[in-house]
Formats: structure tokens, C-alpha cells, sequence
């Protein structure tokens, strides 16, 4: 009895092999129900290579071997052109005014952002005050407080373009100052002259 | 014609203007390409600093300043001059700003008119356009303009950043070692010095 399911489970791999290929399903994956005899089965065609060249088409394959120098250089790039692997930037600075790093050569991330953003509120000042009209003096950028440090008359032919709020610390005026104070007009006084 | 009357026939530029063009991409061809190169322009007259890609800002760079020069050069009598400054500045009204402001400011200006500066690249990754293309991003300004200058005051470096204070403090500390050192070498010296005959029997003994 035992001899005879062996041979019977012979029989049924053979037919899963011929319906499925040389590598079946793994064991108890998926099984077979057999209704019919095993005279049913059809016998399976010859394999020629003219069923397939006749009516289909092949597409273009690889004609010759890449070298292994070739696959290594598409892979990481080559240290003459270009490598595509990581590597350590050596243009790395420590920035003198905040302290944080930059590339040489590029400006500071840090310091360059505050910049940036003073200098798009200024030009967005600019050109609600310019509008349309001819642009036939240089622009004056003033700070909260900044117009009453001289009379009206200084002001005058100048366009004057006023932020709402206190100038920033690192925005030194100086470009408006004069470099050399001119002398106090002091005189000197003998100690018995006081009072 | 020798090389002091070529000097004459045009201005002298104070900047290094590269002999090649750039290669800016265009569907527009070569018209289309000046004509975005005369929109630079016309930006940089008009605000005076502008963030544009590197290769395109140092083109536009070199025109710009040749129209300054020639406007200071000529003055708004001159045909040609007044010819360039319309086919390339494409806002009218700042043909005026040239000829009335920047030609007296650039007048007796020591140095070029225009200034150029490499942006950090990460200040806006939360661009996706500019991250896509991962081109060099250039700061183009006029001299002489009213906002915050770029480049930060070197001129007083702070002492109190980490870095500095180590320093500092490593240097202190090298000085004092040295002088330490120096001192007993003569310290050593006056001993060989006073008492040469002890030392050899010294090391004879030795
Ligand atoms: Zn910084």
C-alpha cells in the first residue's frame, strides 16, 4: 500500500513538472486535484527554436562584456573626472562675525540670510515710494528716529525712504557720517575765573 | 595704430571681462538670450542688487558696466551711447536714473561700478526650483547702494568666540613654556660656566 502512494505521488510530480516547469511549487503551496485518468495528458511538442524566430523579434542585447574597470568607474565616477562617492569638503571656514561655517569663497550663510532680508524690505520700500515716476536722485534710507538728527534743509533734494522701526545693530550708519568730527569749540578756563 | 590709441577708442573697463560668452540656455536662440540678459541689466540699474545664477549675472555684469562707462564717457548728447542704453535697459525709466544719477556717482568712483558675490547655496533649499537646478547663485549689486553692505565688518574681530578664547589661551601658554625653557638653558649654562671641571669628573665618574 505503501509503496503504491509513493509511486502515484511520483507520477503526480512528474505531471506538475511537465504543466509548470522544471522548478514546481514549493510542497503543500498548492495541490493538484486530478479528475480524469492520466490517458488524457498531452504529450508535450518539441522544443525548436523556429517557434519563437519565426513570427517574434528579439530586442538589441549587450554585444560584448563591460570590463570590471568600466562597471567600477560608472558605479563611484574615477578621481580624474569626478567621483561619485562622499568625500570631505576641505573649503570649510569658521566665519569671524557669528561664528558658524561657510564654504571659502562663498559669502556666510548665516550673516548673508539677515542681509537678504533687510535688503528685500528696503527694495519693497523703494518701489511702493519710486512707483512710477523718474528716478533722478540717489535713494536715502532712514531709521526710526534718524530724520530729526539734522534740519529740513539737509533733507532737501534727497529721496528719502523711511523704515518703521529702529535700525539694526550690524547696519552701521556710518556711510552717512562724516569720518572726522569736527573740533569741540571749547576753551580753556583758569579755576579762579569759575563761579 | 599702436596700443595707446586703441585705449582711446573705447572705455576702459575696471573689471575683467571674459573674452568667451556663457552658455545660457535659450529657446529664444541668441535674440532670446540678449534680451534676458538686457532684463539683468535693466534689474541691476534699477535695484541696484539683484541674486541671479552665477554664469548669467557675470555676463550681464560686463554690459552693465560698459554702459557706465560709455554714459560717463559720452554723456546723453551722443547718439550710440543713447542707442545702447535703450536697446539694453528695457525700463524707461531708468535710462534717466543712468544719465542722472550713477554717472555723477561713478564719475571720480575709485574702483568698478558693480560688485559680485557668491550666495550660499542651502539659504533657500526650501526653494524646490533652485534646488532642482543646484546652479551656482551670485549676488550682483552697484556700488554705492543704500542697503546693508554683504560682506560683514572684518575690521574688529570678536575675541570672545570659542575658537579665539582657545587660541588665545594655547598661545599664552606656548610663550610662557618658552620663556620657562629659556631661563633654566641659562640657569645651565651659568652652571657649566662656574663649575666646568666638577661637570667633567662628573661624567667621568659616570
Ligand atoms: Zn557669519
Amino acid at each position: 500500500m505503501n509503496r503504491f502512494l509513493c509511486e502515484i505521488s511520483a507520477v503526480l510530480r512528474n505531471f506538475e513538472s511537465i504543466l509548470f516547469g522544471r522548478y514546481p511549487f514549493p510542497p503543500g503551496s498548492l495541490g493538484l486535484i486530478v479528475h480524469s485518468p492520466s490517458e488524457t495528458t498531452t504529450t508535450p511538442q518539441p522544443f525548436s527554436i523556429k517557434d519563437f524566430i519565426g513570427d517574434g523579434f528579439l530586442w538589441a542585447v549587450p554585444k560584448h562584456r563591460r570590463s570590471i574597470e568600466v562597471r567600477m568607474k560608472r558605479k563611484y565616477g574615477s578621481p580624474q573626472y569626478k567621483m561619485k562617492t562622499l568625500y570631505e569638503n576641505k573649503k570649510l571656514q569658521i566665519c569671524d562675525t557669528c561664528g558658524n561655517y561657510y564654504e571659502s569663497g562663498i559669502l556666510c550663510g548665516f550673516c548673508y540670510d539677515k542681509v537678504r532680508k533687510e535688503t528685500t524690505l528696503i527694495k519693497e520700500k523703494i518701489m511702493k515710494k519710486l512707483h512710477l515716476k523718474p528716478i533722478d536722485s540717489d535713494v536715502v534710507v532712514l531709521y526710526e528716529g534718524e530724520k530729526g538728527e539734522h534740519a529740513d534743509e539737509f533733507w532737501e533734494g534727497k529721496r528719502i525712504v523711511e523704515m518703521e522701526k529702529p535700525r539694526p545693530q550690524w547696519f552701521s550708519k556710518n556711510l552717512l557720517q562724516k569720518t572726522t568730527q569736527p573740533n569741540a569749540t571749547t576753551k580753556e578756563v583758569k579755576p579762579e575765573e569759575l563761579g | 595704430m599702436n596700443a595707446a590709441e586703441v585705449t582711446k577708442l573705447m572705455s576702459e573697463l575696471k573689471v575683467a571681462v571674459k573674452p568667451r560668452h556663457r552658455r545660457l540656455k535659450n529657446p529664444g536662440g541668441s535674440e532670446g538670450r540678449l534680451i534676458n540678459l538686457s532684463k539683468t541689466v535693466t534689474a541691476l540699474l534699477k535695484y541696484e542688487r539683484i541674486e541671479v545664477h552665477y554664469s548669467r549675472g557675470d555676463e550681464a555684469r560686463g554690459y552693465a558696466e560698459r554702459l557706465i562707462s560709455d554714459a560717463i564717457r559720452y554723456g546723453d548728447q551722443h547718439k550710440p551711447t543713447m542707442e545702447m542704453a535703450d536697446f539694453w535697459l528695457r525700463d524707461k525709466s531708468v535710462i534717466h536714473k543712468l544719465f542722472k544719477v550713477l554717472c555723477p556717482r561713478f564719475e571720480n568712483y575709485k574702483g568698478s561700478a558693480t560688485r559680485m558675490f557668491m550666495a550660499p547655496r542651502s539659504y533657500n533649499l526650501d526653494n524646490k526650483d533652485v534646488l532642482k537646478k543646484y546652479k551656482l547663485l551670485s549676488v550682483l549689486e552697484l556700488n554705492g547702494n543704500p542697503y546693508p553692505p554683504v560682506l560683514p565688518d572684518r575690521s574688529q574681530k570678536n575675541r570672545r568666540l570659542i575658537h579665539n578664547v582657545l587660541l588665545n589661551e594655547a598661545r599664552k601658554e606656548f610663550y610662557l613654556q618658552k620663556q620657562k625653557s629659556e631661563s633654566d638653558k641659562d640657569v645651565n649654562e651659568e652652571i657649566v660656566t662656574k663649575h666646568p671641571v666638577e661637570n667633567i669628573n662628573e661624567t667621568e665618574t659616570k
